[in-house]
């Protein structure tokens, strides 16, 4: 293609020779090194043995670049897995440390010769000059075949020993040559194609957009929530606090209604969620409508005990828990308090202005909503035994081990020591208590009794309530009261 | 050419009286135009057909892994308790067979083998195309193809978290996208050279800018061959302990679990030998008719093809070893699951899957112990087949008995393959038989420069003559 000598005036920037077989390029090689000539290169379609030797090449520093990178991919395979791992998310796994080496190699060795690779690769374009698309030699028509049999010797015009004639002469008296061919500079300009030029500006500034948009991004803050391009389960239909599900950025809304859950619809339950709350709290709902609402434990039972509270049944027993009679002379400041605080919740109509509203008496259960048998009581006797009697004592008369061992202590006196004994379960106040509010009691703990809902359930509570009565009915019971059919068996045990 | 190669039985294996690497008289410019000849010549109706049967079979492949990504991974026949189905199997067969290819170029390069010469191009090229194979299925083994880059030890602002290093599957992302990688290279490097070749005769422009930009102007300078040759040694230096490593790692994926049958510490010399044995085996299925279809006889000589059949008779041998092994230290080692895992695989439900495997792994490689074997081309295609199907079954019986038989029985079950599983195991191939075919056509494969370094003097040289009268020897030693 390229016969470019006619041309006007192209310099000429090297002396070509070609030879047809390896060994006369090697000989003329050596010839040419002895001359004293050192810019010059062999071309040969394969590597030549001997050759460095003749032409004077020195060992290439490749090896030295890819022990350097390669050290550096080990380090880095290390530090990958050590920040990563043990810094910045370190797996917790049992007792183990949080960085162990063996588990950690194969990654350092991987990176270690990928890094090698990458330096092998890289290195030897970089001291090749590589990629190189534009060379003065391939204008020369014979040179194509320096890749396929021919074997081609260079001298660039810039040695100091090139003399135009006489080094073409000693070209021509090699053994073996098959051409000697003069190499001239590429004739086309080195310049780039203007249009060329423009479009990479275009296309450079086009590439620095996007880095751009990404840094101001990062440096900035923005109310937009996130551009999340897998949105796996991040985005749902909801209603998000202090919108309108109907509005939100342009999302459907949930229901057309723009609610984002559906109301119960009234008289129905769920499966699996209806509990009595009855049983639940001791306490009769005002309208059957209120049922669902009693669903949620304890709370909306305050709200709904508010309009019992203005009947006035409710206030028959206003003073249930007043321990007052009991208490002994050393547990004045507790003592008083409750007995200060249960007379004016038994009267709130007689009270001055500043004493707190009255708590008015929810619809309290009169009886037990469980179905009482024997096992129920033993189960209740049962439940007592292990959470009642430690401080009420087996009987119930407020004699527990904890309430014996704190009057011990006062005995002793004991520095800082008042006790306030529990209640006896026998007194007036609370035989007359309604079984829901003993219950209520049992649940929520009065005065400095805890509550005891989370612990027992709900039918142990009522079983207990029933053992309760059944002590006080050990007092307050008549021989009346027991079956004949009990009472002669008695009489047979000789009772 | 072809009376020569009648005549000289390339098979004698005395030290003294073996045969060139390159028969058939050649000189380095018909050795060019031999290989160029591939590529420049019009191209042959069997590679159209080819290409068309590989290509649609690839589409069949693209679209189930888009009905995969699409529907969910029910689509397989993975569940419970065989979690690790054909994906897994498929991934491990293929990365397998992407063995050889290194191998040839690496390990035999620093034995100085040099027939592997003529071979080593086609085997790269192979090695290539079977990674490729292989690095789909694990990639849409993972479920949510769009989040594989969590594998990545990448910032992520929506995990907040990072992979875990401890993992040997993790260890296996690093060793097979590594491997994949340094291959790429590799037989790129190797390429080089050879594209030039294609470079400076190629007549068609698209092609000569095609081949100019992959050729990166490769001019054959002799400084840049010195760099080359050591850059192309450092390659095999790294390569040759790398091609170990990810088929170990490989290995890992099962020995560090506890399932009885993966558990054993013999598994990553035993996946290496296998891997080694399976790609040996593919190149010869594809070397042997590549040879006959384009006529390679003279490069691609008996002799080379024996090697490569004594190379499949040692590996098979290995691996039967390794096979005979594991039964031993079932029994030695006194473990009753491991001893029952053992035992399961050999008579179990999957007996017929074991013994696939061994008739094809183990038994049907003796066959090479036989001269007429080794230079029987139809024959040695046949075995090569039989490899191939036997190294598949080895990943199914390892991978699928043992989790279809754990430590308790409540937990047993058998693996059921889909439509979508047979579908993908088929597909797989049209991907690497079409990027193969188009390899074939395209690109050089016998690394030309490479024979031309090691074929006999083709020339006489007239230095030579003069040397003895005049100038005192100026050879290197």
């Amino acid at each position: 293609m390229a016969q470019d000598s006619n041309n006007s005036e192209p310099k000429q920037i090297g002396l070509l020779v070609q030879f047809d077989d390896p060994d006369s390029l090697l000989v003329a090689c050596d010839k040419v090194r002895k001359a004293g000539y050192t810019k010059t290169d062999a071309y040969t379609p394969f590597p030549l043995h001997g050759i460095d030797e003749a032409l004077g090449i020195k060992p290439t520093k490749l090896p030295w670049i890819v022990l350097t990178l390669g050290i550096i991919g080990g380090t880095v395979g290390l530090l990958l897995q050590y920040t990563t791992n043990a810094e910045f998310y370190p797996f917790i796994i049992s007792a183990k440390p949080r960085f162990s080496l063996p588990a950690n190699i194969p990654v350092i060795f991987e990176l270690t010769i990928l890094h090698s690779a990458f330096a092998v690769f890289f290195g030897m374009l970089l001291l090749n000059k590589l990629p190189m698309f534009s060379n003065p030699l391939f204008r020369v028509p014979e040179f194509a075949r320096a890749t396929d049999d021919k074997f081609f010797l260079a001298i660039d015009v810039t040695d100091d020993k090139y003399k135009p004639n006489k080094t073409k002469e000693m070209f021509e008296g090699f053994v073996g040559q098959t051409g000697v061919i003069d190499v001239f500079e590429d004739p086309s300009p080195n310049e780039l194609p203007v249009v060329i030029k423009y479009i990479g500006i275009c296309l450079a500034v086009a590439a620095i957009i996007p880095p751009l948009i990404l840094w101001s991004a990062l440096n900035s803050t923005s109310g937009a929530p996130r551009i999340n391009p897998i949105r796996d389960m991040d985005i749902q239909l909801r209603a998000d606090t202090q919108t309108q599900s109907t509005e939100f950025q342009g999302r459907p809304s949930v229901f057309p209604d723009g609610r984002a859950m559906r109301p119960r619809i009234p008289g129905t339950v769920a499966r699996g969620e209806w509990t009595d709350p009855v049983l639940l709290t001791g306490i009769v709902p005002e309208t059957a409508e209120k049922n669902v609402i009693f669903l949620q434990d304890e709370e909306p039972a305050k709200e709904n005990a508010e309009k019992p509270a203005e009947e006035p049944k409710a206030e028959d027993k206003p003073a249930a828990d007043k321990p007052a009679e009991e208490k002994p002379a050393d547990a004045k400041p507790m003592d008083e308090k409750p007995a200060d605080a249960k007379p004016e919740e038994a009267k709130p109509e007689e009270g001055a202005a500043p004493t707190p509203p009255a708590e008015p008496e929810p619809n309290w259960v009169k009886f037990v909503p469980i179905e009482v048998t024997s096992e129920t009581i033993k189960r209740g006797q049962n439940r007592f035994n292990i959470y009642c009697s430690v401080c009420h004592g087996y009987a119930g008369e407020g004699d527990g081990l904890v309430s014996r061992r704190a009057f011990e202590l006062i005995d002793q006196a004991t520095p800082g020591m008042a006790w306030l004994p529990p209640t006896n379960l026998h007194t007036d106040a609370v035989i007359q208590q309604p079984d829901g509010k003993i219950f209520h009691t049992i649940t929520h703990g009065i005065r400095k009794m805890k509550g005891y809902g989370d612990q027992i359930p709900p039918e142990d509570r009522w079983a207990i309530v029933t053992y309760v009565r059944a002590l006080q009915k050990t007092r307050t019971g008549t021989p009346d009261e027991i079956p004949a059919i009990k009472m002669k068996e008695l009489e047979l045990k000789g009772q | 050419m072809a009376t020569v190669n009648e005549v000289i039985d390339t098979t004698i294996d005395d030290p003294g009286n073996r045969t060139p690497l390159v028969i058939g008289g050649h000189d380095y410019g018909s050795i060019t135009k031999l290989v160029c000849r591939i590529n420049e010549d019009k191209t042959p109706i069997g590679w159209y057909i080819s290409f068309a049967v590989a290509a649609s079979v690839l589409g069949m492949f693209f679209a189930l892994i888009g009905y995969l990504v699409y529907t969910g991974v029910g689509v397989w026949g993975n569940n419970t308790p065989v979690y690790w189905g054909f994906p897994i199997v498929n991934f491990v067969f293929w990365v397998g067979i992407g063995h050889a290819g290194t191998l040839i170029s690496a390990i035999l390069f620093i034995f100085r083998q040099n027939w592997r010469t003529s071979i080593n191009r086609f085997a790269e090229a192979m090695t290539i195309f079977a990674v490729c194979c292989a690095g789909i299925f694990p990639a849409i083994h993972i479920g949510r193809v769009w989040v594989f880059y969590w594998l990545f030890p990448i910032p992520s602002l929506q995990l907040s978290m990072w992979p875990n290093f401890r993992s040997p599957l993790l260890w296996d992302v690093f060793a097979v996208s590594t491997y994949a990688t340094v291959s790429v290279i590799f037989w790129y490097t190797g390429m080089i050279p050879d594209l030039a070749t294609l470079r400076d005769r190629t007549d068609n422009p698209i092609l000569r800018v095609v081949y100019s930009i992959l050729s990166l102007g490769w001019t054959g300078s002799a400084r840049a061959w010195s760099r080359y040759e050591k850059a192309y040694t450092l390659f095999a230096a790294l390569a040759a302990p790398l091609v170990l490593s990810v088929h170990t790692i490989v290995s890992f994926d099962f020995a560090v679990s506890q399932i009885p049958g993966w558990h054993t510490t013999i598994f990553p010399p035993y996946f290496v030998a296998g891997a080694v044995f399976s790609g040996f085996g593919m190149v010869l299925t594809l070397m042997v008719p590549a040879r006959q279809l384009y006529g390679l006889h003279d490069i691609v000589t008996m002799r080379h093809l024996e090697n490569v059949c004594k190379i499949l008779l040692v590996t098979g041998s290995m691996v039967g070893y390794a096979y005979a092994m594991e039964f031993f230290i079932a029994w030695y080692g006194g473990n009753l699951t491991e001893k029952f895992a053992f035992i399961n695989r050999a008579f179990g439900p999957y007996w017929w899957a074991y013994f696939i495997m061994v008739s094809c792994n183990v038994i049907s490689p003796q066959l090479f112990w036989f001269k007429k074997c080794r230079t029987t081309p139809w024959l040695m295609f046949v075995i090569s087949i039989f490899v191939n199907i036997g190294m598949w079954f080895e990943r199914f019986v390892i991978t699928v008995t043992s989790l279809a038989r754990d430590f308790l029985p409540s937990s047993w079950g058998m693996f059921h393959p889909t439509l979508v599983d047979y579908g993908m195991l088929i597909g797989s191939f049209g991907l690497f038989f079409t990027l193969f075919l188009l390899f074939v056509r395209f690109g050089p494969i016998v690394a030309m420069t490479e024979v031309k370094s090691v074929m006999p003097k083709p020339y006489k040289s007239p230095v030579h003559d003069e040397q003895h009268e005049a100038e005192p020897a100026v050879e290197p030693a």
